[in-house]
């Protein structure tokens, strides 16, 4: 069935005011910083200084005697009582990580969490971490993947040989035979740095325990609430009913709240310990270390072609510094196996191989942010096809639209085993170039202003969001979240209120589920509320990743409302002695078509709770209804960007001087958030295709760990950017797609291919991103030294 | 002990007198002894402006500023922005209309930023508008929206809404 069934169409489709953010405006609104409850202790966590130690001994003697300390508490004081994370067991594992809450006998990263102070206030704990005296004996750290997977290399866990924490080969389509003949074959490397999400609120939570309701209350600055939940009560042997999660107003997620980390659970155990309150943020300076990373993937990868372009095989090796452990829950196959999986894009690759890696190295863990692994598969494919076009001496955009999956071949099914369907690559391509004047463009590319060199980059993606149950969110895990809830309740004063665990980090999941809601059953918006953050009030859901949200959160209401509107018109048709095909609602009310008889939902809801007297009972079985919605396989949104750039070769600046981009994601719910959503993506991109890195130096010591070392894009770096639809409605119910990170796919190719057509002009190259000034110049110079 | 030191200080249009150790940055003393939660901290070395308040009539990083140095001043944060009336000042009203927050977190400094830069310069370029607010960063929004509530601030403020 189609989704477009809209009762009254209204909402959907119309940038409605966000009432969700009216508090943020005025200061009101609640983070986790923001909770505060008598007599709650504060809590801070003494933090490896070294990239890989034994520990000797921690002498926590002299903090536990400092004024106002309460607690210190140590791996050893932990050990065999909590359930450490084990790394989920993956089809392609290597072997597994298992980490201590506290490090007990080794540590394995710089940040790695070694002791915590429990005192009065943050100065005092603060103060006491100081006291602490811990004796290391340092190890050989590894550093990257290269060195890491070597014979010979130092072992970070026992049973990671080769220090594999995932290994994967995958082989479809005969690629040796395309390979021999082929017209050509074009090979490149490809290197990105490693990112930090950056949400500009740290991570944090505020644990409290009592005989009394939840036993266990805790609000978290987390993504996925009932998660949380589940592991808390399995790791602290708790019963799960007895654990209440809350995720107060959220300063970003990005997917680095999304993964299941120590200190928050260390904090559960503390107040369960304590019988207090307890609270920990997570300051920047620790947010740098212990909280995940992101990318840092080298990548070989190799093309073969016909002689008009088209793609016969790709192959690709790829190499993912991991870090230390096995991110839990999503495991250290995320970067690796999406990368390797996703490289076909929106392209037609007959025959397709890779070898990829998640080797473990002394570094932070390596977990989920933004579009996870796609925008590396994606940019390196981008920039290979650009020299393949330039070698068979055709023009970048003919090689992908010659490559492109279109409309009448669908649905198509990838060398990948992705099915593409409802998606347009080749509107978004045909959209971007034409807005962006692309024939123009290349005509006066060599008009730059003086001195620059201009460059210009095309990027066509794919994005598959919203995924159902029949589509893992990483090849091999067991975690298969395609599945979410909502309940729906009419109150008796004729409200509506909508509750899911599906949580906002701004992308307005409330507003969007109100529209919806609004349109499926004819009630205002005024009179809808949306709660998504709690479990002591939601059904249950996965939380917020994986342009999933207002996808799931959309189609459980549409079938919780179908459910809601029956049973509305069934006892309306009662009180009103009409024909239920009589009868609609609109604006709160039911009435007759002909408007001659009205009954608000008011006064049937206070009717049929407080006089339900001369109410049939089957008629009357209570206005809650809650719906669980499966989209089965996930939706492909698209996008194509055009991006120009002006690259000063005496300083290795990059300028933005135009960006246009054309993205479908599906039917529209509000238009200005989803282009928040898709802009916002773009500035990411920026840092990721410009700035942002993180940087250790080879013993293991990180050294970016301020933001004044790690840069993101500030206004003066995001150019303006012009946003064009080009939407295709999904297969999923209301024909909705997600839209929370394909354009940071997209970003990183179109700025990269723009640097490196910049770059070709005087014969250079970039292979290594972010393309850094340095990088830029190097790009350059290579090429005059091979040039002479 | 830590050292400790009284303090009178204007804060939204009133007047408090209070006793901090003399290391309590003023955005701490904000939050935690005038519970006045809106004004952020997301970095607390000064470089990302979510602390940003009103000192004195000029912006200043509340996480750099000492508690004891807007001793006698005049702060107004956040939730000082509505006016006598009740109302939004045309910034938030921008905001709120332009979709130009998103999480939030950074909002409280974009405020204070862009309404001392409208103070200033009541109709600026898009070029002057970034780089006034360079000094903030948003995570989320691709500032897009957050100039284009600045401009119709302006427009609004020169009362050609
Ligand atoms: S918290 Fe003050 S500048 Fe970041
Ligand atoms: S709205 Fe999230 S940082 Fe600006």
């Amino acid at each position: 069935m189609s989704g477009l069934r809209f009762v009254n169409e209204k909402a959907v489709g119309t940038s409605v005011l966000p009432d969700e953010a009216r508090p943020l405006l005025d200061g009101e609104a609640r983070f986790l910083n923001d909770i505060a409850f008598p007599g709650m202790y504060h809590v801070a966590f003494l933090r490896s200084q070294h990239a890989h130690a034994l520990l000797r001994g921690v002498d926590t003697s002299r903090a536990k005697a400092h004024p106002g300390v309460i607690k210190v508490l140590t791996g050893r004081d932990l050990h065999g009582k909590v359930e450490p994370f084990r790394s989920m067991p993956n089809r392609f594992s290597g072997g597994q990580s298992v980490q201590d809450w506290l490090a007990v006998e080794k540590v394995r990263f710089v940040g790695e969490a070694i002791c915590a102070v429990v005192a009065e206030d943050r100065a005092t704990a603060e103060d006491a971490i100081e006291l602490i005296e811990v004796d290391y004996e340092p190890l050989t750290p590894v550093t990257n993947p290269r060195d890491g997977e070597k014979d010979d290399a130092p072992r970070i866990h026992d049973t990671c040989v080769n220090n594999y924490l995932i290994k994967r080969e995958y082989e479809r389509g005969d690629v040796d035979a395309a390979f021999a003949s082929a017209h050509l074959t074009v090979r490149r490397g490809f290197r990105i740095g490693r990112k930090q999400a950056l949400c500009l609120e740290g991570r944090g939570c505020v644990a409290a325990f009592r005989r009394d309701g939840f036993e266990l209350s805790m609000w978290m600055s987390h993504q996925l609430p009932y998660v949380v939940r589940h592991y808390l009560a399995r790791h602290l042997g708790m019963a799960e009913n007895q654990v209440r999660v809350v995720a107060p107003q959220t300063g970003g997620g990005f997917g680095q709240k999304a993964s299941i980390y120590p200190e928050e659970f260390v904090c559960a155990w503390l107040a369960r310990l304590l019988r207090r309150p307890v609270k920990w943020v997570e300051d920047r300076l620790e947010n740098m270390v212990a909280s995940t990373h992101a990318r840092e993937q080298d990548i070989e990868l190799e093309l073969a072609v016909d002689a008009q372009g088209h793609i016969l095989a790709l192959r690709s090796n790829i190499w993912v510094d991991v870090g230390a452990y096995s991110t839990y829950l999503w495991s250290a196959g995320m970067e690796p196996l999406q990368t390797g999986g996703l490289m076909p894009g929106p392209y037609k690759v007959p025959a397709l191989r890779y070898l990829t890696r998640g080797v473990a190295t002394n570094k932070t863990p390596v977990g989920p942010y933004r579009a996870v692994g796609r925008p590396s598969a994606s940019a390196s494919l981008e920039l290979l096809l650009d020299e393949t076009a330039h070698r068979l001496g055709i023009d970048p955009v003919e090689i992908r639209r010659r490559n492109l999956i279109d409309q009448d071949e669908m649905p198509y099914r990838n060398a990948n085993n992705l099915v593409h369907d409802n998606v347009g690559y080749v509107p978004c391509l045909q959209m971007a170039l034409s807005k962006a004047g692309y024939d123009q463009l290349r005509a006066a590319q060599g008009q730059a202003p003086a001195g620059k060199l201009r460059g210009i980059g095309v990027a066509c993606f794919a994005e598959l969001t919203g995924l159902g149950t029949s589509t893992p969110v990483g090849p091999g895990t067991l975690l298969q979240p395609g599945r979410d809830a909502v309940t729906l309740r009419l109150e008796t004063t004729g409200t509506l209120t909508i509750a899911a665990a599906l949580p906002s980090q701004g992308q307005r999941i409330a507003t969007a589920m109100r529209q919806v809601a609004a349109d499926e059953l004819g009630i205002s918006m005024d009179d809808i509320s949306c709660l998504t953050n709690d479990t002591g009030m939601a059904p249950y859901g996965f939380g917020t990743f994986a342009s999933r949200t207002a996808v799931f959160g959309s189609g459980a209401v549409i079938q919780a409302a179908a459910e809601m509107r029956r049973r509305i018109l069934a006892l309306a048709a009662f009180l009103l002695d009409e024909p239920v095909e009589n009868l609609t609602i609109s604006s709160s009310v039911v009435h007759t078509l002909d408007r001659g008889k009205t009954l608000s939902l008011r006064d049937m809801a206070e009717h049929s709770f407080f006089s339900a007297k001369d109410i049939p009972q089957d008629l009357n079985q209570g206005f809650e209804v809650t719906s669980f919605y499966d989209p089965k396989h996930g939706s492909f949104a698209a996008g194509a960007h055009v991006v120009v750039v002006d690259v000063d070769p005496d300083t290795g600046a990059v300028e933005i001087v135009r960006y246009v981009a054309a993205e479908d994601v599906g039917r529209l719910i509000n238009p200005a958030v989803v282009e928040g959503q898709i802009i916002g993506g773009i500035a990411q991109g920026v840092g990721e295709a410009l700035l942002e890195e993180l940087v250790y130096d080879e013993q293991g010591q990180p050294r970016t760990v301020t933001l004044a070392d790690y840069l993101v894009p500030s206004a003066l770096e995001v150019p303006n950017i012009e946003l064009h639809h080009a939407n295709t409605p999904s297969g999923a119910l209301g024909g909705f797609k997600g839209c929370g990170e394909g354009s940071i796919i997209g970003a990183l190719g179109g700025i990269a291919c723009a640097v490196a057509d910049a770059l070709r002009q005087r014969g250079g190259d970039i292979h290594d991103f972010p393309a850094s000034p340095e990088r830029v110049l190097r790009g350059l110079g290579v090429a005059l030294d091979d040039a002479g | 002990m830590a050292r400790e030191q009284s303090i009178t200080l204007t804060v939204n249009g009133r007047e408090y007198t209070r006793t901090v150790t003399v290391r309590t940055s003023l955005a701490d003393f904000l939050r935690d002894h005038l519970h006045l939660t809106g004004t952020h901290t997301g970095c607390e070395h000064g470089v990302c402006g979510a602390c940003t308040v009103s000192l004195n009539g000029r912006s200043a990083r509340s996480c750099l500023t000492l508690a004891v140095q807007a001793d006698g001043g005049d702060v107004v944060t956040i939730e000082g922005l509505r006016d006598d009336e009740g109302e939004w000042s045309p910034v938030q009203k921008a905001f709120f209309e332009n979709f130009a927050v998103q999480c939030g977190f950074c909002t409280p400094g974009f405020l204070i930023t862009a309404i001392e830069l409208l103070r200033g310069n009541p109709d600026p370029s898009e070029e002057e508008i970034r780089e006034y607010l360079s000094g903030n960063i948003c995570r989320c929004s691709g500032y897009q929206a957050i100039i284009k509530a600045v401009q119709a601030a302006a427009a609004a403020a020169r009362g050609q809404e």
